[in-house]
């Protein structure tokens, strides 16, 4: 566009052909610029050209000036100056690839370089550099390809090494290239030229590429099946592809070395399985396992230690996970039955390294305790002995604790799983609330004596632990007062430090209402000890003659059993008035009956060679014995005429004193194990015993008898009613209307801690609730409860 | 003291000088003499003249720069050939960094001065992160290095440049007007040594390429770009992009009667994690000032002179802004009073302190708009050819920056430890730097 202007101006104006004159006379000095003049020659037009100054409206002036120094610029630089100096560069590089480099001047290659960029020859002094080295390359290349087996690594890390310090040397030399010219066009520096320019050349070479990568790979093939491998020389190899760029250390290196190994894990793992019994196998992968990160540490990048692991997971555990656990003979039951507190603590370091592996063996470990659980509690025989039975519970449950604290670091869903198994299979026997109870009854009767206070806690923990598994708190309450009662009055308790610590426990556990009633016994046999001191010191005639020792129970702490009627002996009765009338003269408004089932006494008998005994009786065998001052020989009705004990009660009874070889006191006739209605009864006069004082037991069932346990059932039932019935009215005044899903549901959650309430029975609660104007029906929704206030 | 094993004897173009191996290490690694020296900074071979064919009296300059970390340049030398030396010797960064000390407002000295070759009108000045600076008017954005050398100017073909801001040392974004029938303007990445246009952000809106006018920018630490867009078929508001790949992240279109599109300022907010949006007399009737987070789309803070009753043109708001520490924004008015909006409360009202009152008497003929600043708990004014400088949590005035030269101050800012300020008439800027500290 411009130059049909300029050569008008330029025929309009004759000052223009100087400038022209002068320019050749220098270009002649140039012969390097004798082509470009030719051509000015003919036509100066073009001169003006390339100048890029806008036409617009610059005086002419002003236009040659600009013309000349664009000129001058050009001549002063020596067209031979780029080649040349780039020889000398090149022939350092050259000297510094062949290790020659003590002759050269480091400021003189330096200034060259540098003059090269500032003369705007970086573009040929960049690619010259780049071809240079690209040619020494190719050579050493050439060299490390030839090399012969062991040796190929070590000519290529040799190399490698050489061409790094070639490398350093020469990005000192081209510093100022590296600083602006390549700074400023955005082209890879120097050094990392240099590496793209080793890994394009040499490492991906297509002789070297492959060979390299299997050599590597035989190498750690070699160190799996035990041969001894130069690590340092596979270090400097790995570090290389390091150097190269974490992209040609994935792609080149780690990845087939992953897809190895798989490979190799898979073949091996296979051939374990079949030869190995499951912890020989762990044991194995264990090694493994801690091999590769031992690999990983001397000659692998860090980054690569997850992946490695996690190949060896994969196709040494994750793949083989059912098998192992199930396998006979020697999986995790096996493991677990057998305590293998070593190969499950591996198993469970190995598997928590693979997805659902824990939750593999969480899953069997349950299932198997449920199992054992199940056969345990509904096994008929087991549950025979309550002791026993809670004993085997608690050692299964050490077990257990001991299992997951060893082996399985505590982890708390083992834990967990632990507490919803017991506490699914301790549900599966209705009869374990009351099992419970009697456990705690035997210890506290017997089993802590000599046990340190600490001991003693630890027992009474465990036991709580139970507890807490059960659904049917209530019922547990039910059984462990009657416990308690019969402790408290037979005066059986061992240790009453060990009573009141359980019903602290019992309390924090499920709160004061579930204990108060405990702690009310306590407290009527302390105020009974006190109230029989005031009775003797206002009697003081009594203390000749027999002793009456009253407790007095508050009715509704202690569990209710009816009061059976029985005629007392005449000395006892007299004392008994006696008592009535001092307890009533201190305390009004109070009505006292006699428990005569539940109490003791302790007589002397005199036998017909003169054995003197202390027999230790109920009060019924009491009664029977009192009447034996009176005659020799009585028959089983006369008796039950006397006494007027219950027929079932005086059969025990008489049982007791007549059928027990040893604490035979009386004689039955005929001599049979069971008490008939004619059956007639004499002082067994030959008596002996080697003691002075001698226990007569009651035949009573530890257990409850069938009828019994019937009695308690219904008991806790009726118990549950009216606590059903306050958690429904707490949560309909709250929430005023509700379904009857969501009540069902509430109520449920509400009373969990004691009890797990049957639906059906809630349901005939808010029946009876709604007859008696507590809640009422939906007019338009049957399904919804409305509260009534 | 026999510790000749350090010493080192140059010879450079002739004269000869005598320093240690510990001075030149100085350098670092990445310059001339990092590579000439080996890891340990010593001389392998040792070497008893090393010859360096430079200038000898830049290379004394140079050399005492490294013992002691000053510049001197005596008269008789260019700066332009010290440049050069220090380029040579990759002692540049040296040389920058002691040329002056760490931005403080209240040291100011007046450094340089440089005259525009373009006519008036400058629109913005913007300081770049290393010490140079942008200047942009019309459609040409004049580009200054630290050395105040300028660079190949990017020239958009007469669309006007309405802001402009620097990503790094090496790119400027910049944003233009669409100029109709041609679907250019919008923003573009350029590279601020070559002009050259690197790269050109788009606008969507429903999968479509729309062409659009860019306004204000604004940058934060998450390499985001916002900018107000103004779209032809009204869409109109602030448009997000990623600095890194270029594309378009989000778009928060106007609310009605809420001017976001025609915003002057915009602030990128780092505590709270929103941008504040400031749109402002005279382009619209009414100023309009938001805080916006763009995680939920929500307008969190907002505040209009829309129905205020003040006297009209004594208390319009020309610039805004926010500070974070303060809990709320500064405003200021064409009279330079400034103002305080509470950020803590929705829709507070603008607590003016009277300050400047007096000025009002002396108005320049070519007055420009008073613009604000923040830089490190100082806060910075421009009005007419002075800059002041407030300090303290009372923003009290504690230095003036003004020169008689050049007319009306148009735009300052503040960057790599130093402050430029365009003024109105045949562009000159002003270079104010804090002198490096003293000696003792």
């Amino acid at each position: 566009m411009i130059p049909s202007i300029s050569l008008h101006r330029q025929n309009k104006t004759k000052k223009i052909s100087i400038p022209v004159l002068q320019l050749f006379l220098i270009l002649l000095f140039s012969p390097k610029s004798l082509r470009a003049s030719q051509e000015l020659i003919p036509n100066p037009n073009p001169i003006v050209s390339p100048s890029p100054i806008p036409s617009g409206d610059m005086s002419n002036q002003k236009k040659r000036n600009f013309q000349i120094e664009a000129f001058k610029h050009r001549v002063v630089v020596d067209p031979k100056y780029a080649d040349k100096t780039w020889q000398i560069l090149e022939r350092a590089i050259h000297q510094i690839y062949n290790q020659d480099a003590s002759g050269l001047s480091f400021e003189e290659l330096y200034r060259n370089a540098y003059n090269m960029v500032l003369h705007k020859f970086g573009e040929k002094l960049y690619t010259g550099f780049i071809a240079t080295m690209t040619g020494h390359l190719k050579e050493k290349a050439k060299i490390i390809e030839s090399a012969q087996g062991g040796a190929f690594l070590e000519e290529l890390n040799k190399k490698w090494n050489e061409h790094n310090k070639a490398l350093e040397m020469i990005r000192d030399i081209l510093m100022y290239m590296d600083r602006t010219y390549i700074e400023s066009t955005k082209k890879p520096h120097v050094h990392p030229m240099g590496l793209i320019l080793w890994k394009d050349n040499v490492v991906h070479s297509p002789k070297i590429h492959k060979r390299l990568l299997n050599t590597l790979l035989d190498l750690v093939q070699k160190e799996r099946v035990g041969e001894v491998i130069d690590r340092g020389l596979v270090r400097n190899v790995t570090k290389m592809f390091m150097d190269l760029g974490e992209g040609v250390y994935q792609e080149d290196f780690e990845k087939p070395f992953l897809e190895a190994s798989s490979e190799f894990y898979k073949v091996e793992s296979m051939e374990f399985i079949e030869a190995c019994d499951c912890g020989d196998y762990l044991k194995k992968a264990e090694k493994r396992l801690t091999e590769e990160i031992d690999r990983v540490g001397h000659y692998l990048d860090g980054k690569s230690e997850d992946k490695i692991t996690s190949v060896v997971e994969r196709e040494m555990i994750a793949n083989h996970m059912q098998r192992l656990v199930h396998m006979e003979n020697s999986g995790l039951v096996n493991m677990l039955l057998n305590d293998k507190y070593e190969d499950l603590g591996r198993m469970y370091n190995l598997f928590r390294r693979v997805t659902n592996g824990l939750a593999t063996v969480r899953d069997v470990m349950t299932s198997h305790l449920r199992e054992m659980g199940k056969q345990l509690v509904t096994d008929p025989e087991k549950s025979k002995d309550p002791v026993e039975f809670v004993q085997r519970l608690l050692d299964e449950r050490d077990k257990y604790d001991k299992i997951i604290s060893t082996a399985f670091g505590n982890d708390k869903t083992f834990q967990n799983a632990l507490n919803s198994s017991f506490e699914y299979f301790i549900n599966l026997n209705t009869r374990s609330p009351e099992f419970i109870s009697l456990f705690v009854d035997d210890k506290l009767r017997k089993g802590l004596k000599g046990i340190a206070d600490v001991d003693v806690e630890v027992i009474l923990d465990k036991v709580m632990m139970l507890f807490r598994y059960l659904q049917e708190k209530d019922v547990f309450e039910k059984y462990y007062k009657q416990h308690v009662a019969k402790r408290l009055l037979s005066g059986k308790t061992v240790s009453d430090d060990a009573e009141r610590s359980l019903i602290v426990k019992l309390k924090t556990e499920c709160g004061y209402q579930f204990t108060s009633k405990l702690e009310g016994m306590f407290t009527d046999m302390k105020t009974s000890e006190d109230t029989m001191r005031g009775f003797y010191s206002s009697h003081p005639e009594l203390s000749e003659g027999p002793t009456l020792i009253v407790q007095v129970l508050t009715t509704g702490s202690w569990p209710t059993q009816p009061a059976v009627p029985c005629n007392l002996p005449a000395e006892v009765s007299v004392l008994c008035e006696k008592f009535r009338s001092y307890y009533l003269g201190t305390h009004t408004g109070r009505r006292l009956s006699w428990q005569t089932n539940m109490g003791t006494a302790d007589i002397k008998a005199v036998f017909g060679k003169g054995q003197k005994h202390e027999l230790n009786v109920s009060t019924f065998q009491m009664c029977v014995l009192m009447l034996f001052n009176n005659s020799d020989r009585l028959s089983y009705k006369e008796i039950e005429q006397a006494t007027e004990i219950p027929a079932p009660e005086l059969k025990r009874c008489l049982q007791s004193l007549a059928c027990v070889k040893g604490k035979n006191v009386i004689k039955k006739e005929p001599m049979s194990k069971d008490i008939g209605e004619d059956d007639l009864f004499v002082v067994n006069d030959k008596f002996t015993s080697k003691f002075y004082k001698v226990k007569i037991g009651t035949v009573v069932a530890q257990k409850e008898t069938e009828p019994e346990k019937q009695e308690t059932r219904q008991r806790v039932e009726e118990d549950r009613k009216p606590q059903i019935e306050a958690a429904i009215v707490r949560i309909m005044k709250s929430r005023k209307i509700l379904d009857h899903n969501n009540i069902i549901a509430e109520v449920t959650k509400q009373l969990q801690p004691r009890f797990l309430a049957n639906p059906t029975e809630i349901k005939k609660r808010i029946e009876s609730l709604i007859e008696r104007d507590f809640l009422e029906r939906d007019n338009t929704d049957r399904k919804l409860y409305r509260y009534l206030a | 003291m026999g510790n000749s094993k350090d010493r080192i004897k140059l010879n450079v173009g002739g004269r000869i000088f005598e320093t240690t191996s510990t001075t030149l290490a100085n350098a670092g690694r990445d310059s001339f003499f990092g590579a000439l020296f080996d890891d340990e900074w010593n001389l392998s071979p040792p070497k008893e003249d090393l010859f360096i064919d430079r200038n000898p009296d830049c290379f004394a300059v140079l050399l005492d720069l490294l013992r002691t970390g000053d510049l001197n340049v005596p008269a008789n030398i260019p700066e332009r050939l010290l440049h050069r030396e220090a380029s040579f010797y990759g002692l540049l960064h040296h040389v920058r960094t002691s040329k002056w000390g760490p931005f403080d407002g209240n040291r100011l000295r007046l450094s340089d001065s440089v005259k525009g070759i373009a006519p008036g009108d400058g629109t913005a000045v913007r300081a770049g992160p290393d010490g140079g600076c942008c200047v942009a008017h019309g459609s040409v954005v004049h580009v200054f290095d630290w050395m105040l050398e300028e660079h190949c100017p990017i020239n958009l073909d007469y669309q006007r440049v309405n802001d402009v801001g620097w990503i790094d040392s090496d790119n400027i974004v910049l944003s233009a007007c669409e100029k109709l029938g041609r679907g250019d303007g919008g923003m573009g990445l350029f590279s601020s040594s070559t002009g050259d246009l690197r790269y050109k952000f788009q606008v969507c809106h429903e999968n479509q390429v729309k062409s659009y006018t860019a306004g204000a920018l604004s940058f934060n630490q998450d390499y985001k770009i916002f900018s107000s867009c103004k779209g032809r078929s009204n869409e109109y508001g602030i448009g997000v992009w990623d600095q890194i790949t270029g594309k378009q992240t989000d778009f928060f279109y106007e609310s009605p009667g809420w001017s976001l599109g025609d915003a002057d300022k915009l602030q990128w907010l780092n505590g709270m994690n929103c941008l504040l949006v400031a749109t402002l007399f005279p382009r619209k009737d009414n100023c309009y000032i938001s805080l916006l987070d763009f995680r939920d789309k929500n307008m969190v803070w907002s505040w209009s002179d829309i129905g205020s009753p003040m006297a009209i043109d004594e208390k319009r708001v020309r610039d805004a802004i926010a500070m974070e520490d303060s809990n709320s924004i500064c405003v200021v008015n064409e009279f330079e009073d400034l103002g305080f909006i509470d950020l803590r409360m929705y829709g507070g009202s603008v607590r003016w302190s009277s300050r400047s009152r007096l000025m009002k008497s002396k108005m320049p003929d070519e007055p420009c708009y008073p613009k604000l600043a923040l830089h490190e708990g100082q806060l910075f004014s421009s009005m007419n050819d002075s800059i002041s400088v407030f300090c303290g949590p009372d923003w009290v005035l504690t230095s003036r920056l003004r020169r008689s030269y050049g007319g009306s101050i148009c735009d300052f800012s503040i960057g790599g430890d130093r402050l430029f300020a365009l003024h109105s008439e045949e562009n000159v800027f002003d270079v104010w730097e804090t002198p490096p500290s003293p000696i003792i």
